[in-house]
C-alpha cells in the first residue's frame, strides 16, 4: 500500500501544536489545526501570527515564508479533517483520558494504516493506544520546543506499534529535516529522562541556599557550555509543565529522584509559572526576555 | 529541436521555448518560440506572462506559493489550446537548467544523470538560496518530462578561468584543499553572453578586448574579461560576496559575524539568513529589495532609500575602477540585469565622474535606454558603455545542444595545486 504525506492534522493548537504545525508547514505540507471552538482557533492564529512576526524580526523567517506558512494551515473545530489525513498528531496538554478520547477519534476516522502520533513525554503510549481498534498504527513523537529549531524528535515504539507505521514516523521526522531518536516506550524517553533529575537537583541547590539561582544557572551554563541555564530552562518550558512531568514520573517509577523540589511546588501553586508569567525562578518581560542577568552572564568575544 | 530552458530562481522562474540545433546554431537562427516567467513566487499575487511573437501577450494572476506550482502553472499555459504554443508537452525534446553553484567539478554544461543531480545537490551547502531551487525547478520538470534529456549550465563554469591569485581567499591554505573553500563567482552565463554580445554589436573581436560586465539583477556581480576570458568577479565562495544587492548584504567585515553572533545571540541561522534575505537594499533602506520601488521612495525624499541607492552605486563603481586596474585598462563597460536594463539613474550614478579612465557618458542616450540594447557612452569615449539585455536562456539551449552532441567546450582552470 502506497503512503505518502501530502496532509497532517494536528490536534490541539496550543504552543506545541501550533509550533510543529509552523514546522509542518514549512516543509511544504498541509496542516489541518483542530481547536475545541472557533474563539479559540482565532486566539492561536493570532498568537501564532505573532511568533512568526518574532521569528521575522529576529531574522528566522521572511515575510513570503510567513505568507507560506499561514497560507497552508487551515483551521478547524471538528474530527472532519481527519478523514483526508495522511498522520495525525495529537498535541492536548498531558492528561491521558484526554488524549486517549483524541486517539480514538481519530482512530475511527483515519484510513488504516495511517500513522497516529502521541506528543508525549511522560505517558504511556501502549496504554493509550489499547483501546483502539487499531492499535498497531499509534506511536508516539516527543517534539522538543520550538519545533522549528530543535533538531531532534524522539520517536516511540508502543508494544504493538507495526514496523511499517513506525518507519512512516521516521519518514515524517527526517522531511521535518529532524534527526530521530528511536526510542521504546518507558516514562520520559531520554531528553525528559534525563534532564529533570538534573532540574530537579538545581532547584534544590537554590532551596539549601548553596547558591542562587542566578549563580546555577550561569554555573552550569560557562562550565559545560549549556545555551541555556535548566532554571531558566524550565521558566521557559513553564515551570507547572515541569511539575507535571515531575508527578507523572515519579507515579510512574517510583524513583525518588523523580520527587518534585517542594520549591517548585511552592512557585507554581503561587503562580509564578516562569517566563509566560513574567516570573519563576527569573523576571521576564513581556517578550519573554530576561530581565534579570548577572553582569557577567554576557557573551565573551575573546 | 524545441528545448524548454528553466532558470528557477530564489523568487521567479523564468523560461523559454528555443528552437535550435547545430545547423540552426551556425546560421544564428536560433528561434525563441515563446518567452515567460512566473514572478513574485511566495506573494499572493504570483504573476505568470507568456509571450509568443505575433500573439497578445498573455497574463494570469495566482497565489502561488512554490516553484512545483508555478512549473506547473507554466507547462499547462503553454499547451493551452488558446494561449499555448504546443499540443502537448511531449513535443519538449530536451530541457536546460540554469543552475547556479557547480563548485569545482564542473567547468562545463553537463547532462543531469542521477549522479550529477546528486552532486548538484551537495553544492548546495554552497549556495543555499540557489541550488535548492534550481532543483526544485529540475524535480518539478522532470516528473514531468522524465524521459527527455536535461541538462545542466553553471554559473560558475566560466569563471573557472580565474587565476589563483584571484580566486583563493587570505585564509589558511588547507580550508581550500580540505573544503574546496575558493571563490567560484556567478553569473557566468551572462557574463559570457553579454561579453559575447557587445563585441558583435561593436564589430570586434572579443578575443582582443578587455571588457567589465556589470549584471544587476535581483544578485549582482561584475566580471573582468580579459580575451573573452574571466579572470575575476565579484561573488566569491557564495552568491553573498561583492556588490550590494536587493536583499544581499555584498561584502562586509568578517569579523562582524561572531562580534554579532556573540552580541545579540543570533544563531548561525539567524546570521545566515540575516544576511542573505535580510539584508541589501531592503536591510539598508526598510523600504524594499526592489530599485523600482527604492527609486519611487527616493524620489519622495526617504533618506535612507537614498542612501540605500547610493550605497549600490558606489560599491560598483569601486569595482569597475578595481577592475580596470586589474585588466591594465578597460575597453568597455557593460551593464544587465534587471537593474542594469532598466535604471539610467544607477547607471549615472555609477559612471560619474569616469572621465578620469577615458569614459564618458552620454546622458541623454542613457535616459533612453531602458530595457533595450544600446551604447550609453559618448562616440568619442575611449571607453564604450553599453546596456545588453542579458540572454541566458539562448546560451543555456546552445549548450544543450553542445552537450548532447557532445560538443561542450570546457572553461579549463588555469592551474592547480597538489
Amino acid at each position: 500500500m502506497s503512503w505518502e504525506l501530502h496532509h497532517v492534522s494536528i490536534i490541539g493548537a496550543g504552543m506545541m501544536g501550533r509550533s510543529i504545525a509552523t514546522k509542518v508547514a514549512q516543509e511544504g505540507i498541509n496542516v489541518c489545526l483542530k481547536e475545541i471552538s472557533m474563539e479559540r482557533a482565532e486566539e492561536a492564529r493570532s498568537s501564532l501570527e505573532e511568533t512568526l512576526d518574532h521569528e521575522i524580526a529576529r531574522f528566522n523567517l521572511t515575510e513570503a515564508e510567513k505568507k507560506a506558512i499561514l497560507s497552508r494551515i487551515t483551521w478547524v473545530t471538528q474530527f472532519d479533517c481527519a478523514a483526508a489525513c495522511d498522520l495525525a498528531i495529537e498535541t492536548v496538554q498531558e492528561n491521558f483520558e484526554l488524549k486517549r478520547e483524541i486517539v480514538q477519534e481519530l482512530d475511527q476516522r483515519m484510513p488504516p494504516g495511517h500513522p497516529i502520533v502521541i506528543n508525549t513525554s511522560t505517558l504511556s503510549i501502549t496504554e493509550i493506544a489499547a483501546s483502539c481498534r487499531n492499535p498497531e498504527r499509534v506511536l508516539g513523537m516527543h517534539f522538543l520546543y520550538p519545533v522549528t529549531s530543535t533538531r531532534v524528535v524522539e520517536v516511540v515504539r508502543g508494544q504493538l506499534t507495526r514496523d511499517e507505521v513506525y518507519d512512516r514516523a521516521i519518514e515524517f521526522a527526517r522531511l521535518l529535516d529532524k534527526v530521530p531518536i528511536k526510542v521504546f516506550e518507558m516514562p520520559g524517553f531520554v531528553t525528559t529522562r534525563v534532564v529533570l533529575p538534573l532540574i530537579n537537583e538545581a532547584m534544590h541547590v537554590v532551596m539549601e541556599g548553596v547558591a542562587t539561582a542566578a549563580e546555577v544557572d550561569l554555573a552550569l551554563k560557562l562550565g559545560y557550555d549549556f545555551r541555556t541555564g535548566p532554571l531558566e530552562w524550565a521558566d521557559r518550558v513553564g515551570l507547572d509543565r515541569v511539575f507535571n512531568w515531575m508527578q507523572h514520573m515519579f507515579q510512574e517509577t517510583g524513583e525518588a529522584r523523580f520527587r518534585a523540589c517542594p520549591l517548585l511546588k511552592r512557585l507554581v501553586r503561587a503562580g509564578l509559572l516562569g517566563a509566560k508569567t513574567g516570573q519563576g525562578f527569573f523576571a521576564y518581560d513581556t517578550n519573554r526576555r530576561r530581565l534579570d542577568r548577572l553582569p557577567d552572564d554576557k557573551p565573551g568575544l575573546a | 529541436m524545441k528545448i524548454l530552458v528553466l532558470n528557477s530562481g530564489s523568487s521567479s522562474v523564468k523560461f523559454q521555448i528555443i528552437e535550435t540545433d547545430l545547423e540552426r546554431m551556425k546560421a544564428h537562427q536560433d528561434k525563441t518560440l515563446a518567452t515567460g516567467l512566473v514572478e513574485k513566487i511566495g506573494l499572493s499575487d504570483s504573476r505568470l506572462v507568456l509571450k509568443i511573437p505575433e500573439k497578445p501577450v498573455y497574463q494570469d494572476y495566482h497565489e502561488i506559493l512554490e516553484h512545483r506550482a508555478a512549473i506547473d502553472w507554466v507547462l499547462r499555459a503553454l499547451v493551452d489550446p488558446d494561449h499555448g504554443l504546443l499540443e502537448k508537452v511531449e513535443e519538449i525534446e530536451a530541457v536546460g537548467h540554469r543552475v547556479v553553484h557547480g563548485g569545482e567539478e564542473f567547468a562545463s554544461s553537463v547532462l543531469m544523470t542521477p549522479d550529477v543531480v546528486e552532486m548538484i545537490e551537495s553544492c548546495s551547502v554552497l549556495a543555499p538560496l540557489h541550488n535548492p531551487a534550481n532543483l526544485r525547478g529540475y524535480h518539478a520538470a522532470h516528473a514531468i518530462l522524465p524521459d527527455v534529456p536535461h541538462v545542466a549550465v553553471f554559473d560558475t563554469a566560466y569563471h573557472q578561468t580565474m587565476p589563483a591569485h584571484a580566486f583563493l581567499y587570505g585564509i589558511p591554505f588547507q580550508f581550500y584543499k580540505k573544503r574546496q573553500l575558493r571563490r567560484y563567482g556567478f553569473h557566468g552565463t551572462s557574463h559570457r553572453y553579454v561579453s559575447f554580445r557587445a563585441c558583435q554589436i561593436l564589430g570586434w573581436k572579443r578575443a582582443d578586448k578587455k571588457l567589465i560586465t556589470c549584471h544587476l539583477g535581483n544578485g549582482c556581480s561584475v566580471a573582468a574579461i580579459d580575451h573573452a576570458k574571466s579572470i575575476d568577479t565579484s561573488m566569491g565562495f557564495t552568491p553573498l560576496e561583492g556588490l550590494l544587492m536587493g536583499t544581499r548584504s555584498g561584502d562586509l567585515d568578517p569579523a562582524i559575524i561572531p562580534w554579532l553572533m556573540a552580541m545579540e545571540e543570533m544563531t548561525l541561522h539567524q546570521i545566515n539568513t540575516m544576511l542573505n534575505k535580510h539584508s541589501g537594499l531592503y536591510g539598508v533602506s526598510g523600504v524594499s529589495s526592489d530599485m523600482r520601488e527604492l527609486l519611487k521612495a527616493r524620489a519622495k525624499g526617504n533618506q535612507r532609500a537614498d542612501v540605500a541607492f547610493r550605497m549600490f552605486c558606489y560599491r560598483l563603481k569601486k569595482y569597475i575602477g578595481a577592475y580596470a586596474a586589474a585588466l591594465g585598462g578597460a575597453d568597455a563597460v557593460i551593464f544587465t540585469g534587471g537593474i542594469g536594463e532598466n535604471s539610467p539613474e544607477v547607471r549615472e550614478w555609477t559612471l560619474r565622474g569616469m572621465e578620469f579612465m577615458g569614459l564618458v557618458l552620454d546622458r541623454d542616450k542613457n535616459a533612453g535606454i531602458i530595457g533595450s540594447e544600446g551604447e550609453i557612452s559618448t562616440p568619442d569615449s575611449k571607453v564604450k558603455a553599453l546596456v545588453v539585455p542579458t540572454n541566458e536562456e539562448k546560451v543555456i539551449a546552445r549548450d544543450v545542444v553542445r552537450v548532447l552532441n557532445g560538443l561542450m567546450p570546457s572553461f579549463n582552470p588555469p592551474e592547480t595545486f597538489d
